[in-house]
């Protein structure tokens, strides 16, 4: 009965659909099953003596959930907030926080022999290249993936380690 | 989770049922520790219980439990049967003590899906000590000894006088397959089915679960079953088929004199009878009168126990049904609910409150002009369903403290008799009720305040009578509610705390403020330094406390769901441990105000009062620490804006407002921007992922669905 589905499994074994989304000049990308729902930006409250990236609280629905700034995550130049700014919900291992974006790109589908792993030439720019861990080409551009654990936790995991991780992130998502 | 009950439904019942019955066991025997011996009803209901208890988890197949919980019975049996009295009641209590915790603690692995592995072997060793003590006793008073309670040994039976002439008597013979499994399983549920319509049953061999031995005589001797009941052969066929088990059935009606004769096999005298129309009372009663009659007529024949084998019928050993026994302790219909779907429901009517005032407070509503004098009304009186429902569900989260007090009384029972103290335990006001959370949160806090007041508290026996202290050491526990906090108070009547010893001690501990006199502190003060950590002035570390870890912990988790705790004592004649803790954590009375552009919200019990300044009330020190004198009194002033670093708010004292606060018996006052009202709101935590910031408790959804967040004053005393 599932010739089909056996081949649709096969391919996505493949290639994984990513949210796409700008941040300073660069594209990254969130694998989609990560991502619950994209907000228009909403009035957030400050949280006093956090981290400067955790820019305070939203009210999703009677939720209240954290907002953190990419782009201060990213240790990027802050922005100012504007109507195409988004917030995209993503809930890791339980935990659901908005990442607050400039812009909302596409959804995209780049198969595994498109992502390369890290440049690690770039040994000046560690500090941007732990949350990625890999580089998806399509067509002529280039998305930074981004691992959302490493993105919410991680402080001082090294690029060292990044290197091994790769290899489990498949086997963490579910 | 409903699935999970489904599959598990009898276990459920087994535990559920046994904890009820385990809880109140203790609650009778705790009532009457201090009594000389159980009164009659006691050993009845204990003998009960141990008897309902061996029975379900002989079904259930808890071995260990069965064995203690009959060697209990035993012991009540005989207490029951010989009133002896020579009986040491502390060590009796203690046994049965025993005896409880072993179950409970077999029903709590039980309960975790790890093995029931518990050996009761001691403690059986223990009670069969105690019950050869108490008959060596009774056999030197030269008292005859009557039939030992053993489950092999069937009983003497009577017959209910409960027939009438539809009543048709049967002697019903069961053969087995030889190659049976289980007989006894099979022969057990025969018996069942038979009590759907019996008057009166009895059988043989009687002891069919927990005796293995019986499988050997079912499928030797068959089984054999006097029964009477308004009914006809056939029918009782239909219940008991021959198939792949029972291998023959033969009936036999016989007349109602027969039938009282019992089984005209074998020489046994007694037999187990299960009547099924009246209440354990009048059974026994009954039998008493049997008993008293027969001893006259045939006084060679042993004493009977019908008691023992008194089963009711259809819901055998029924908590419930031995709860009624007990009028004092009426229990009201219950049903157990998941506790996910009351938070559940408690999260919705939450955010109904909130979408309540999102509807209330609309702006749209604020078109001048209007008339909204019918949406008004309809307005207040959705308002008032809502409050209502509110009060519903927080009432429903309500649970009266009793429980908890009842696990202190048997802390100070088990202390005090390690410790050899002799000490009261008086409970006042037990009722008053919690919410579950908070009842779950300040069980280990006061477990540790009680035990200190029965360790170091009172005085050691000799200590009393050495200075001259007349009355029996006293713990007494109380509750109330006040202005709407729950007040829990531990009060002993014994040394009291040793201000000299304190203050050494924190002296020891660079504590103390140098260039302070020592006796400038007060009591009060001196009194919090034991709530420090690593603070114990016990020289020795007993069992139960006196390690210094302790009283810090009490007061962080006191803390943690908003108390306090004030401690007061007078040397020499001792001291109160006064807890203070809020009725619930769900929803609070708030103050909700505005600082920049950040909300705020404190409980409303914290404020003293709302002040307006002037510049000239203001007094800035040279190191920057600001004070306000209002009505000359001088209060710290602690603005939020600064605090916190916020952006925007106000910095002319004029243009802001005051708040007074006191927390803890300090009052500091806070500074804001403007108040905008009061509101109830519902707490909901910080998520986790952002860490905990000083003075911040949680958050709440305002009105306009804006986030405010909630100031916790203790906090930002620190």
């Amino acid at each position: 009965m599932s010739e089909d589905r056996e081949e649709a499994r096969l391919r996505s074994v493949h290639q994984e659909k990513y949210m796409t989304f700008r941040s300073g000049n660069e594209y990254f990308g969130l694998k989609i099953q990560y991502v619950s729902e994209i907000i228009p930006f909403q009035a957030i409250t400050a949280i006093p003596e956090t981290e400067e990236y955790i820019k305070g609280l939203i009210n999703l629905r009677g939720k209240i959930l954290p907002v953190i700034d990419v782009r201060l995550r990213f240790m990027q130049d802050p922005f100012d907030y504007n109507d195409r700014t988004c917030i995209i919900i993503i809930t890791v291992r339980g935990t659901m926080v908005g990442l607050v974006v400039e812009e909302i790109a596409e959804v995209v589908e780049i198969e595994d022999d498109n992502i390369l792993p890290p440049p690690t030439i770039m040994r000046g720019d560690r500090v941007q290249n732990k949350y990625v861990y890999g580089i998806g080409r399509v067509g002529d551009t280039v998305k930074l993936l981004i691992d959302p654990d490493k993105l919410l936790h991680d402080e001082d995991s090294s690029t060292a380690e990044l290197a091994n991780d790769t290899g489990e992130e498949d086997e963490r998502e579910v | 989770m409903a699935e999970e009950f489904n599959v598990e439904g009898m276990l459920d019942m087994y535990l559920f049922e046994n904890g009820q019955l385990l809880e109140q066991l203790q609650e009778t025997v705790l009532e009457q520790k201090d009594a000389d011996c159980f009164d009659e009803d006691t050993i009845n209901e204990i003998f009960r219980t141990m008897h309902t208890i061996k029975g379900s988890s002989g079904i259930m197949m808890f071995d260990n439990v069965t064995a203690i919980s009959h060697k209990l019975e035993d012991v009540f049996y005989y207490l029951r049967e010989s009133h002896p009295q020579n009986v040491v009641h502390e060590a009796l209590v203690e046994h049965v003590l025993q005896v409880v915790d072993f179950i409970t603690g077999e029903m709590d692995k039980i309960q975790d899906g790890s093995p029931v592995d518990g050996d009761p072997a001691d403690i059986i060793a223990e009670l069969d000590r105690f019950l050869d003590e108490i008959k060596s006793g009774a056999v030197k008073e030269g008292k005859e000894l009557p039939k030992e309670n053993v489950n092999e040994e069937p009983k003497h039976f009577y017959i209910a006088p409960v027939a009438n002439s539809a009543s048709h008597f049967y002697k019903i013979y069961i053969t087995f397959f030889p190659d049976t499994d289980m007989a006894n399983v099979h022969a057990y549920k025969t018996v069942y089915a038979l009590k759907e319509f019996a008057e009166d049953l009895l059988y043989e061999p009687e002891d069919l679960i927990s005796d293995d031995s019986s499988i050997g005589t079912l499928l030797e001797d068959g089984f054999r079953i006097l029964l009477q009941a308004q009914c006809t052969e056939a029918d009782i066929r239909n219940v008991i088929k021959t198939g792949y088990d029972i291998e023959k059935v033969d009936i036999y009606e016989c007349k109602a004199e027969e039938f009282l004769q019992g089984f005209d096999f074998g020489e046994h005298q007694d037999h187990p009878q299960i009547d099924l129309k009246s209440s354990v009372e009048e059974i026994e009663a009954r039998a008493q009168a049997e008993q008293e009659s027969e001893e006259k007529k045939e006084p060679e024949k042993p004493k009977m126990a019908p008691g023992d084998f008194v089963i009711q019928s259809k819901s055998p050993g029924k908590p419930k049904k031995l709860a009624k026994d007990k009028p004092k302790n009426e229990k009201a219909a219950f049903i157990s609910v998941n506790v996910q779907k009351m938070d559940q429901l408690m999260d919705l009517i939450g955010e109904l409150v909130i979408s309540e005032s999102l509807v209330l407070q609309n702006p749209d509503l604020r078109v001048p002009g209007l008339n909204l004098a019918n949406f008004n009304k309809a307005a207040s009186e959705m308002a008032k369903i809502a409050t209502d429902l509110q009060n519903v569900i927080m009432s429903m989260r309500m649970v009266p403290l009793t429980n908890l007090f009842q696990k202190m009384n048997r802390i100070v029972f088990d202390v005090s008799r390690k410790l050899g103290k002799d000490i009261e335990f008086e409970m006042i006001g037990e009722h008053t009720e919690v919410d579950k959370n908070i009842s779950e949160k300040i069980s280990d806090p006061l477990m540790h305040l009680v035990r200190n007041a029965v360790d170091h508290g009172i005085e050691t026996n000799e200590e009393r009578a050495a200075s001259n202290k007349q009355e029996k050491g006293k713990v007494t526990l109380s509750a109330k509610t006040e202005a709407g906090k729950v007040w829990i108070i531990v009060t002993d009547n014994g040394k009291g705390l040793d201000r000299a010893k304190i203050l050494a001690k924190a002296k020891k501990q660079g504590l103390l403020d140098p260039d302070r006199a020592e006796s400038s502190y007060e009591d009060k003060e001196v009194f919090q330094f034991i709530t420090l950590p690593g603070f114990s002035t016990n020289e020795q570390v007993t069992e139960y406390s006196g390690r210094g870890v302790g009283m810090d912990v009490v007061v962080q988790n006191i803390q943690s769901i908003g108390g306090t705790l004030e401690i007061e004592s007078t040397a020499g004649e001792g001291s109160s441990m006064i807890l203070k803790i809020p009725l619930t954590l769900a929803i609070i009375d708030g103050i909700v105000m505005e600082t920049g552009t950040t909300s705020f919200v404190v409980e409303t019990s914290f404020i003293k009062q709302f002040v307006r300044v002037t510049k000239d009330m203001m007094i800035h020190e040279p190191t920057g620490e600001e004070y306000v004198m209002i009505r000359d009194e001088c209060y710290p002033v602690l603005r939020i804006g600064d605090w916190y670093g916020l952006e925007d708010y106000h910095s002319e004292v004029e243009e802001g407002m005051m708040l007074l606060f006191e927390v803890e018996g300090n009052t500091i006052c806070l500074f804001v921007d403007k108040l905008i009202g009061k509101q109830e709101i519902v707490v909901k935590p910080i998520p986790p992922y952002i860490k905990k910031v000083k003075g911040i408790s949680g958050c709440t959804q305002l009105g306009d669905g804006s986030i405010a967040l909630i100031l916790d004053p203790a906090g930002l005393i620190d």
